[in-house]
This record gives structure tokens, sequence and C-alpha cells, in this order.
């Protein structure tokens, strides 16, 4: 494993950049720690810029080590110049260096006279940059400077290419490994050392390229001076070869504090705390019951709390009733439901994407979803549900292909999903449309297993990282052998499908939609259909090594057979493709010194919690976006590993956490902190939560109980409604932006509020029907107390189509207008005419599901056609609703839609609202309106 | 709802964001601004001639050599399939897929040789959305949201619309200057409306009124975390606006295309696309500062001209000519500001990806167009090479494009924000304004 670590020199934590006071005394400063590494230095080569400060060394540069990264510092290789996909002048350097073969060609390309090593000052790499020669990238270095010495040595040395094999670059010891400032302004230079596997070493602080992640914070030089700005943490990184070092910069709020690990503090809680006291925060206190309650119902099982729950909780008087309460929210149907959606957002489960996979439509994500659903209810382990995923096979064992699509064929048809979860694989994952080519299921693999984006090493070495296209493209090799298209089989099942087809009177031959719909009818008339199945084509491969292998001999060559091979990321020893890769690739990612596998889940789970991760974003792990906290990363992983992987451990361990639990109220020292987890960072919920928050708060206890048992409706588990057009529920989760899944990126989901949420929860046809619902919470509660309930009822259809409803009708009432308006004889001759045309009309609102009353009767009176905004029921309340029921309801309404009882004020206003109220249960629905429209609602807190 | 989809995934804004934003970072709910925006740029040439605006963007990256700025002498292996065809405009010639704006070129300016360096999707676009180059420890805002700011319109109508997705959002503005994102596109003669904006049967406006005096009584939980930050402070405004828009028949108005008689309505052409530029109109028309219309697709690294000719071209060429006809027609155009740009142009070289070929990314050499307001129609400025392969001298850049953009809307390209912290943050940060363009 490549792995580049920062190494601590002289072991000290810090180096303080400037001026810290020297009563804080963990510090030591910068000057002082270069002295004490003297005596190591000596060994170490000196920088390029004195060796070859006068040109007059006989050191010949190499290409790997000094030409390359030289370039990069000169901004030869950037993407705006030669680094370009089109190169620039005809000259095309690899983007970010690298790709030392290719860079080295485009040099020594001939007649080109970039290197000349008979008339070496002409070679245009000397003359160019020095703008001796026109260079429309102008002039990036002196005559005579170290760095033209360098390039004209490396020239005049024969300008060799670094031999067949690229060096490994062992380490880059960046020092100081961490800064701390106490003010502005203030500056620290970096030094590095590279140190190779040849056991050389040398200073290349000059070679090197610097960013900052936030130059606000720490800003940087492209010589490698740091400059302090505001107050906060971040990091600055140094790319030289290969390597990707992130230096951690901070300059704390308030006077820092190093301490010792509080082991007896809970481990999450004990490193956040070092960190928190490196910046000087102090965190926010634990927050009150009801916000733990909510918060944990939400984050954990997708559902706000029963009102009972609510009112038990409240009133529990035990100290653990926290913990208690975590472990009944992880038993909870809910719990498996709204992890099984996340796995299904990271595992990439679009029905879009598996839309000709299986015969019927709409049943693939179902029966992946289900898959995945299953397994966390059982809590199996997170590396044995990955496992069934990985090397999932399409037959079980044992099974021939006629039982194997009879089974599928069972699970296909309605209710089948709880059949297909209980076999051992999942295969689905690797049919989808856009998981078909080698680097599209690299960069997908890489994406939900490792949270790691390799794609930018597809056509380049990566900026961030140490992925070079090399590594993409021996990753992506990997799965090549690995065929899961719709509607292909492995060899020995060929005879099996073609007698199959036959017996439903198909052959090979038929296709698209003849051979789907026919599938589809079988199918559904009970007869078993063939299925496409996923296999390991490792014996093509090998068969044509061998037959190459067979023909070099003939031409008299000895040969060794040459099978392909793919590597695992980061893996020095390839994986021959005579088998399936596949089983050494989950051992890999199951192995405890996976450095991304359980890092990946546990960031994300994580960021489920916090709202961000400790990588963040979470999907993209690297090494120039280091976690805001790694011992935290580091041992969540490994206990999570220790674990075995158990996803519950992983659970309980955070929310017992007072990380987790801190109150979203903010002191002086963490108001700006949202890295650092010194106190809850309000977020909006995810789409899903806010559906079924709507939901649940309107229904009756009755039927919100028997829901959060069923999950019927829910958008937690309700898969199919993500993409059915036709389910209500599919527009609110849009508006929410619930993940499309369709680029593997975890920001495909969206938590951003936006104007037309808020018009939705406002105004949207489904919250008015929800709260209208006959027999919903307000419909129930107003029945109980005695009030009138109106008889309106909300129109069933979506707006637009309900201006469509208006349209029509106002067509037909001004067609019957004109008509009254015609004397009696045309009348006559008109009305068949009229008839004819209001027909048209009647069918297009009968689509809408409007009903026109008879013709007479709009002849009669026209009226009829207007809204039914008239029919509403206008009796007054009579009744004087007994205040203690008032109480009771306003409390029902506050704990089902915000979990908790409102305070006197609250009570107060809700109250003298009600009582102001001409019709009672109206104020009713409005209370129960204004609650699902505060922002406390739908923002965690 | 399926939208086009790029080669390399959408949303994907946060590849720079490595190492996020600190403590002390740049979120910024609350800056403040240096200095009111222009006042000693009021008549100079062009400045603020434009009230409202509208933005049309290409997502995909358009070809420049097969749309705009045609080669034909250029040899085989860049030149493509399409031929130029004579515009109403002396000298200036377009692709001949585009018949109907070159019968409008007098009304709208041609920017060739519009150069930048970022290759990748999500970047570029954030790049034209902007005009300013991404960089890791800020995220500027989109067009319309610094019109939102700047320029708002009445409350009861949106300030900036999306048709049907905003290209890129608010950035360090905050969320509370976030488009109005209508989710779905009008369809040609039927009723438009967005989702929520009409009172359902059965509730009338007192009730809306009574209800939401009720809720600013009740909704105070977070009022103690003002500073929480723009989550918060967003929420609010959008739940004021929401309650605004729905108790007047204002924006309902504005949306219902079907409000246009069909002559007017077949201007525009009659896929989705012309009667978004149809809707931008009416929008524009009814006070909206911004609408962003989008046309995807242009990402043809495969069968570039079929799918030029057969779907795109003939698309962009009805809409956007009937949106400045339609403008014109409405007294609009003068006081309209229009900017259609892609994230960058297409490889010169052709590929040989399929048997027809096709074009890559290619930032360095691309195409806009902008019209309306004070800009001068029917001009070229700029110029590619010989093959398109870049600006023949010096190159217009994403940020000149939008400082003009600004200009011609009496925004100070050059204004400043201030971030929580006082980092002043230039509003345009390397731009000059296109003098050309007004003269």
């Amino acid at each position: 494993m490549k792995r580049f670590c920062v190494r601590s020199v002289c072991g000290a934590a810090f180096v303080a950049a400037t001026c810290l006071s020297p009563t804080s005394g963990y510090a030591a400063d910068a000057s002082s720690r270069t002295n004490n590494s003297t005596a190591a230095i000596s060994e170490i080569g000196a920088p390029a810029s004195e060796r070859f400060a006068d040109g007059a060394t006989s050191e010949i540069p190499n290409f790997q080590k000094h030409v390359t990264p030289l370039l990069g510092r000169l901004g030869c290789n950037g993407r705006a110049c030669h680094g370009s996909f089109q190169g620039r002048g005809d000259f095309r350097l690899s983007l970010f260096g690298y790709d030392f073969k290719a860079d080295h060609e485009a040099m020594m390309a001939e007649n080109t006279g970039r290197v000349d090593t008979e008339d070496i000052e002409e070679s245009l790499v000397l003359a160019k940059p020095i703008d001796a020669e026109l260079h429309e990238g102008g002039k990036r270095m002196d005559q005579g400077s170290w760095q033209y010495n360098v390039l004209r040595a490396w020239i005049a040395g024969g300008a060799k290419a670094t031999g067949s094999d690229v060096l490994v670059l062992e380490e880059l010891e960046v020092t100081p490994s961490e800064i701390l400032f106490d003010a502005a302004d203030s500056k620290i230079e970096l030094k590095v050392i590279a140190r190779w596997s040849d056991g050389t070493a040398e200073n290349v602080t000059e070679l090197c390229r610097y960013t900052s992640n936030d130059d606000a914070i720490a800003a940087i030089t492209e010589s490698g001076q740091v400059t302090s700005g505001e107050i906060g943490d971040t990091h600055v990184v140094v790319s030289y070869d290969n390597a990707v070092v992130p230096v951690a910069v901070i300059r704390p709020v308030s006077t820092p504090k190093i301490t010792q690990l509080d082991s007896s503090a809970h481990r999450i809680d004990a490193h956040i705390q070092q960190k928190l006291d490196k910046l000087g925060i102090t965190p926010s206190p634990v927050c009150n019951d009801s916000d733990f309650l909510r918060r944990a119902s939400l984050d954990i099982t997708g559902t706000l709390p029963r009102t009972e729950l609510v009112r038990s909780f409240l009133a529990d008087t035990s100290t653990d009733k926290r913990e208690r309460l975590v472990d009944q929210l992880l038993d909870q149907p809910a719990y498996a439901a709204w992890w099984a959606t996340r796995l299904s957002d990271w595992t990439g489960n679009n029905e879009e994407e598996l839309n000709n996979v299986l015969p019927v439509r709409n049943v693939a994500s179902k029966l992946w979803y289900e898959w995945l659903r299953q397994r966390l209810l059982q809590n199996v382990a997170y590396d044995d549900i990955i496992e069934g995923i990985v090397i999932a096979k399409s037959r079980e064992e044992g099974e021939d292909y006629g039982t194997y699509c009879e089974n599928m064929s069972d699970a296909c048809r309605p209710g089948g999903e709880t059949q297909f979860a209980q076999r051992e694989g999942m295969p689905l994952y690797w049919s989808r449309r856009n998981f078909r080519l080698p680097e599209e299921r690299a960069i997908g693999f890489a994406y939900t297993f490792l949270g790691v984006r390799i794609e930018c090493a597809q056509c380049h070495k990566h900026p961030f990282d140490q992925w070079s296209k090399d590594d993409f493209d021996a990753f992506s090799k990997l799965f090549v052998p690995i065929r899961a298209n719709a509607g292909a089989v492995g060899k020995d099942s060929k005879e099996d499908r073609e007698k199959m087809l036959a017996s439903l009177g198909l052959n090979e031959k038929t296709k698209g939609n003849v051979l789907r719909k026919t599938l589809t009818q079988s199918l559904e008339k009970g007869k078993t259909v063939p299925f496409g199945e996923l296999y390991v084509d490792s014996a093509n491969a090998v068969q044509r090594a061998k037959s190459q292998a067979a023909q070099m001999k003939k031409k008299g060559k000895k040969v060794e057979l040459n099978i392909p091979t793919g590597k695992i990321l980061g893996q020095e020893i390839g994986i021959e493709l005579d088998r399936d890769p596949r089983i050494e690739l989950m051992a890999w990612l199951r192995s405890a010194d996976n450095p991304y596998f359980a890092k990946a889940l546990v960031n994300r789970v994580w960021a489920n919690y916090f709202g961000r991760g400790l990588v963040d974003p979470t999907d993209d792990m690297n090494l120039a976006n280091p976690p805001s906290n790694e011992a935290v990363l580091d041992y969540l992983a490994t206990e999570f590993i220790a674990h075995d992987f158990d996803l519950k451990w992983l659970h309980r361990e955070i929310t017992s956490s007072d990380t987790y639990q801190r109150s979203a109220e903010a002191n002086d020292t963490n108001r700006l902190d949202r890295r650092n987890f010194s106190r809850h960072i309000p977020r909006r919920y995810p789409a899903e939560m806010v559906h079924d928050a709507v939901l649940l708060a309107t229904m009756t206890d009755a039927t919100a109980n028997e829901t959060t048992k069923t999950l019927e409706g829910m958008a937690i588990t309700d898969a199919l409604s993500l993409y059915g057009d036709t389910k209500s529920s599919a527009f609110a989760l849009q508006v929410f932006g619930r993940s499309g899944r369709e680029s593997n990126c975890d920001c495909d989901r969206s938590d951003s509020p936006s104007l037309l949420q808020s018009v939705y929860l406002r105004n949207d046809v489904d919250i008015h029907r929800r709260l209208a619902d006959r027999s919903g919470w307000v419909n129930q509660t107003c029945r109980d107390l005695g009030f009138a309930v109106s008889n309106q009822a909300i129109d069933e259809k979506p707006s637009a189509d309900q201006a469509k409803v208006e349209r029509f009708k106002q067509m037909v009432k001004s067609r019957i207008v004109e008509f009254n308006k015609l004397p009696q004889k045309r009348q006559d001759q008109a009305r068949t005419k009229l008839k004819d045309q209001i027909k048209i009309y009647s069918k297009r609102l009968a689509e809408a599901g409007v009903t026109l009353p008879p013709l007479d009767a709009l002849v009669k009176n026209p009226s009829l056609l207007e809204s039914d905004n008239n029919s509403k029921d206008v009796e007054k309340d009579a009744s004087v609703a007994d205040s203690k029921l008032l109480t009771a309801m306003i409390e029902d309404a506050y704990v089902r839609t915000l979990s908790r009882m409102p305070q006197q004020d609250e009570l107060q206003t809700a109250l003298a609202f009600v009582n102001d109220s001409e019709k009672k249960s109206d104020a009713v629905q409005s209370l129960m309106w204004a609650l699902l429209n505060t922002k406390e609602f739908i923002i965690s807190h | 709802m399926r939208f086009h989809k790029t080669c390399d995934g959408h949303s994907r804004r946060d590849m720079l964001k490595a190492g996020c934003l600190g403590l002390g970072g740049l979120t910024m709910s609350q800056y403040a601004k240096l200095a009111e925006a222009g006042q000693e740029n009021v008549g100079k040439t062009g400045f603020g001639r434009a009230k409202r605006a509208i933005f049309i963007e290409l997502p995909g990256g358009p070809s420049h050599m097969d749309t705009f700025d045609l080669k034909p002498d250029a040899p085989d292996t860049v030149r493509g399939k399409f031929k130029p065809i004579a515009t109403n405009v002396a000298g200036i010639q377009i692709s001949e897929h585009l018949p109907k704006l070159a019968a409008v070129t007098d009304k709208f300016a041609i920017l060739r040789g519009v150069s930048h360096t970022l290759a990748a999707h999500q970047l570029g676009r954030e790049y034209v959305n902007t005009g300013s180059r991404p960089i890791p420890s800020l995220e500027y805002p989109c067009f319309g949201s610094v019109l939102s700011k700047e320029r708002p319109a009445d409350d009861d109508i949106p300030s900036q619309v999306a048709v049907p997705k905003a290209g890129h959002g608010p950035g360090f503005l905050g969320i509370r200057y976030a488009s109005l994102e209508t989710n779905s596109t009008p369809q040609f003669g039927q009723p438009y409306a967005v989702r929520g904006l009409s009172l359902a049967a059965g509730i009338g406006v007192e009730e809306v009124q009574q209800r939401q005096q009720l809720l600013r009584k009740l909704d105070r939980r977070f009022a103690e975390f003002e500073s929480a930050g723009s989550l918060i402070e967003g929420l609010d405004r959008f739940g004021e606006q929401a309650y605004s828009m729905i108790t007047s028949p204002r924006a309902r108005k504005a949306f219902d295309i079907s409000q246009e008689s069909d002559s007017f309505s077949k201007l525009f052409g009659e896929d989705p696309f012309g009667q978004s530029c149809m809707l931008a109109l009416r929008l524009v028309e009814s006070g909206v500062t911004l609408t962003s219309v989008q046309l995807g697709g242009w990402d043809t690294h495969q069968d570039n001209w079929t799918k030029l000719s057969t779907g795109l071209l003939p698309k962009l060429d009805a809409g956007l000519s009937g949106l400045l006809a339609g403008l014109e027609l409405r007294g609009l155009l003068d006081s309209t500001a229009i900017l259609v740009t892609g994230e960058f142009g297409r490889t010169p070289k052709i590929n040989d990806r399929s048997a027809e070929g096709g074009r890559d990314h290619y930032p360095r050499c691309m195409f806009m167009l902008m019209a309306g307001g004070g800009v001068r129609g029917g001009q070229v400025i700029g110029e590619s090479d010989d093959t398109a392969s870049g600006p023949r001298h010096e190159g217009i850049s994403p940020d000149d494009v939008a400082a003009s953009f600004y200009w011609n809307l009496g925004i100070d390209p050059a204004m400043e924000y201030h971030s929580e912290t006082g980092r002043p943050i230039t509003l345009v940060r390397d731009g000059h304004v296109i003098e050309k363009l007004f003269a």
C-alpha cells in the first residue's frame, strides 16, 4: 500500500509559528526544531537550488525526481498550458505529471527542437520558459537560474528518461507536521524531504506544489511559506511526485490547551474534546430530553416519535433512559427501513438504470431495497451484506438454471420481494445500465465501497490523491470479466434458456418490446420465464492469452503465458483474471488494514447523525481532504471492524456520546464552528423524513401506530415511490431533494431549503388534503371536541390539473352562455352541436376525475360550473369548548408535530386563536397547519 | 422527471471543495455591502439599461464550431459537417441549422473566442454561472442570486425563477437568495402552473392570512439562534415570500402560459425549451428579476452532428429567436439583458468515438451570446483562430462576460461584499466590461 504519512520528527505535536507566549510551554518554536534536526539533515541531499546554483555541478538531474516536478512548479503541465488535453503549441504534457513515459516522449519528439542535446541552449524547453523564444505562457524562469541549470544539466546529461520502472517514493516528510498560529499575518516556512525506496533522500521544498484548503485561514505561497489569516482550522497541502501530504493549520479561538486524552470519557467525546482544546473552543452543553428524543428518533429511524413515546420518555426519570431509547429505536422496523434507504443511496439503487434487467418494470429496485432491508432487520454484519453484493451470483449453490428462473419468476410477482431477500446474493448491483463498462464500475465501486472519487485518474494523475492513470486502468481491468447484461447467461445455461424461450413461443432473436411484452405477460400468467444471469467470463481471457502465446510460439518466439491481470487500488500485486477477481476484492475490502472500507461507512453514518462527515464531502476521502478529527474516524473504524462490522454497535456508540447530544445553542467560542462538532448544527431533515413527518403528524394515533408498524405509505421504505411519477409523494420527495442515485455522488441528495419547499408545506394540495382528511387527526379531534366538521373536500388533483379543470369548465360555461343567448329556434338546431362540443370536454374532465352535471341542468343553471367554494359548510359552532379539553388538544398537536409540550405562552397563543375563531374546526386545522410550517418541524435541533 | 445528464455526472461542484469551509470560513449568513453599487457609473455607456434578465444555459457544452463560429476553410479533421449561412447582418455567418436566428442576428451580439481552462462540466458551469473561477474556499453566487439581492422583486413575485432547475446556487450570499425552481417545464398548448401557487378549492385568502399570523406568533423556536446562519434566515425569507405569492394572483398569472395566444406561442416553437423561453418572457413582464432557462444535452462526445441537427439546434433556433422577437414585440428587449452560454466549447479535432464522430470538452475556445438592454445587436465580438482552437488575439474570459452582463443591469462588477469576518470579496474578481458590446 502506497501511503504517505506526515512524519513527526521531534515528537512534538505542534510547532508554533511565531511568538507564542512562553508560559504556554507546549510548543517548540520553529527555529529550535530546525536545530534539533541538523543531524538528520546531513544525510539528506541539499536543495536543488543550492546544488544547481551556479551550474557547475556534475550531477545529472533525474527526470522523475527533478525534471517533472520542476515542470509542475513552473506551471508547464497545468491545465491551462501544456497539461491541457490538446496540449499547447503542439506540445502536450500529462496533467499534473506522473505519466513519465508520455512526458519524456513528448519532450524528445523528433524534429520539434524541444530537447537538443547537441545545441543545448537552443532546446525549446530552455529557450521558451525564459521567453527568449516567443512563449505564449510568458516568462517562467530566468536564464542561469537554478531552475534553468537543472533543465540544462539534464539535457547535457543526455536527457534520459528515468528508466523502465517508476521510482518509488517511500515517504514525503513535511515539517512542521502541524502549525499553530496565535495571530494573523504570522509566517512559517515548510520544509519537505523526499525519501526514495533506493535509500536516497533529498530536500525537495522547492520542487513541490502547494495549495491551501482555505486561504482565508492559511495562505500558502508557491515556495511553501504559510501565512496565517482568520481564526479557524484547515490544511495546507503539499504535492510532490505521487505524494499528497496535508499539514494541519490552526488558529485558535481562545487560548488553546494541550490536554491528555480523558480516559474516563466516552472515546468519541475524549477525541473531540482534545481537538476542541487545541482550538480553544468550549462545546455546548448536552441537549434536553425532548430535543434528544426527536433528534434520535428521526436520525435512527427516520420517523417522528409516536405521541405515547414522547409522553412516557419525558415522564421517565431514570438515568439510563437515553440509552434505552436508542436500543428501542434500533429494534423498530423503521430503523431497517430508513437505513436500507441510505444503503440504497450509496449502492445506487435506481429503477431507471435497472429498466430492462428484469422482465417486469418497477420491480428491480424494490427487490434490491427489500434485500437490504431484511439484512438490516436481522442486523447482518456490514461486511457480510456487502459480500452479498460484491461477490453476488445469480444462482444459489446447487440451483440449476430452470429452478433459478422459477424462483426469480416468483420473486418478480407481487409480494415476491420477501422471497428474493432470502437469496444469498444481490447481483442487480452489477446489472445497472450505468455500471456496464469497466471504467464505470471502477468509479462506481470506489464511490460506493471506498468513499473515494477516482474519476480524475481516468485521464490523469489525481490532483488530490496518490492515484495515477495506471492505477485507475489496472483497477478497472478487474471488472472486465464480469458479465451482467439483461439477457445474457453463462455458457452452461444457454441451452436451457433457449428451450425456455421456445416454450414461450420465442427464440434467441426475439428482442426489444416484443420479447419484453411476452415475458411480462407470461410471467403474469404464472409461467416461468428466462432470466439473465451474472457470470464471470474468465475462460475467455485465458483462452485469448493461450492462443496469443501459441501464435508467438509458431513464429519461433518463446513466450510465457500472459494472462491478463487487474490490480486492487493501491496494491502492488496483480490478480490474474482467470478466476473471479471479486473474491479477492471482497477479501481486501473486509481486511482489517483496508484503509477505506470501514472508514467510508463509519463516515457516512456519522454524517447522517451530524449533517456532515468527519471527512466531508463524505464520498471524497483523499489525501488532500483529511478528516476534521482523524482520531475519531480511526477509533470508530477500528472498533467497527473489531466489533465484526456490527452496525447497531456503531449507531449506539455514536448516539451515546455527548458529542451527538450537544445542544444547538452556541457560545462565544463555538459560534462559528461548523466542522469540529462542538455544538449541534441545525439542518433540514431529508425529503423522506419531511414527507413522513407530515403524514404521521396528521394521522390519528391509531392509524399512525399501525403505519409505523407496517410502514405502508411511508417514504422511508417505499423505494418505488422515489421513481414512480404516478405517486403523489414523488413530487414532495423531489422538491425536498431525495437522492436521484444516478451520479456516484452523495450530493445526489440535497438538504438545502428552497422557496418551493415553503410553498409546498404552506399550500400544496397534499398538505391541504392531509389536514382535511376525514379520518385524520384534525377531524377526529374536532369530532371528539364536538366541533362541527366542515364538509369541504380538498380537490384531489394537483394544481396543474386543477388549472386545466378550471379552464375546461370555463370553456363549457362560455359555450352554454352563448347557447343561452341564441333565440329559441336556433337553440334547437344548435343543441346537437353543443352536445358534441361538451362531450369532448366532459371526456377530458372525466380524465381529471371531474363529472359534469347533465346538459339540461347546465343550460338551466350555468353557475353549476363554478368551483364548489360555496358548498363550504358555514355552520357555526354553538358549543363553547371546555378549556381543559382545548388545552389537551393543543398539547397533543405539539407532541405529534414537534415532539414536545407547548410552552405557556405558546399555549396561550393557540388557545386565544381557537377561542377567537368563529369556526372551531377551521381553527384546529389552522393550528396544525401552523405547526407543520414552523421551522422547528423540518429543522433538526 | 429526467434532466439531461452530462458525461461526468452532475452536482459535482465540490470536487474542489476538499477541506471545506473552516471555522470562520465564509459561509456568510450576514455580510455587509461596502458601497451602494455603481452610483458613479450611472450615465456611462450601457450601464443599467437593462432592468431584468434572462439567462439561458446550455449545459453539456455546445460545440462552437457547429453553431456560431464555423470554419468552412478548416481541414477535414476539424471542420465538421455543417455549412455556414448568411444572416440579416452583412458579414456575419452562422450554422445552416439556425435559420431563424440568422433572420434576427441584428438583435444579438455573438462573442467568439471566449476562453477559460475548466474542462469539467460542474466546474465550468459554476464558472459561467458566476463569472468567477471556482476556488476552494469560497462559493460565488450565480447571477440570479446577486440580482435577487440587489434588485429584489416585489414580495408577491419571486426575484429569481429557474425553469426547471438552477445551474448554480446562491453561494456565499446564502440560501435566502436561491431561486424558485419550477421542477417542470411548460408544454405547448397546456395550462402551466407551479404546484402550490394556486389556492386549493375551499381555502380563502382570509384563512391563509389568519394562519400566517398564527404561524408568525408560534414560529419562534430558533429566534435565539439568529446567528445560526443562513439556514434559519433563508427559511424565514422563503416562508414570507411563499405567503405573499400564494395570496396574490400575480405569480400564478405570470406562470400560466396558456394566457398567450396560439400564434404568439408558436413563435417560440412547440417543444418545452421554446415554451420555457415564452414563460421567461412572461416572467420578465411580471417583474421577475432574473429567469434562467436550460436546454441540455450538448455533451456530444458521440454523433455530434446528428444530435445537433435533429434536436438541439432546431430547438435553440426556435426558442431563442422567438424570445428575441417576442421581447421586441412587447417592448421589453431594451430593458431585458440576455446571456446565452454553455460551460465550454468542444474540441475542434473530431474524435472517433462513434462512426459519425464527436467532439470533446474544450474550454479554450467557446461562444456566448448577449442581447438586450444596452447591448448592440448584429455584431461579432472577439475572434477565434483558423481552426477555432483558441482566441486569435486576446481572448474574452467568462469574467469579462459576467462583468458586462452585470454592467448592462446596472450593477458594478467591481462592487464588494464583505464576509462575516470582514474579508472583502469583489463581485467579479477578474472581469473587465467589454465596452464594444455597448458601443
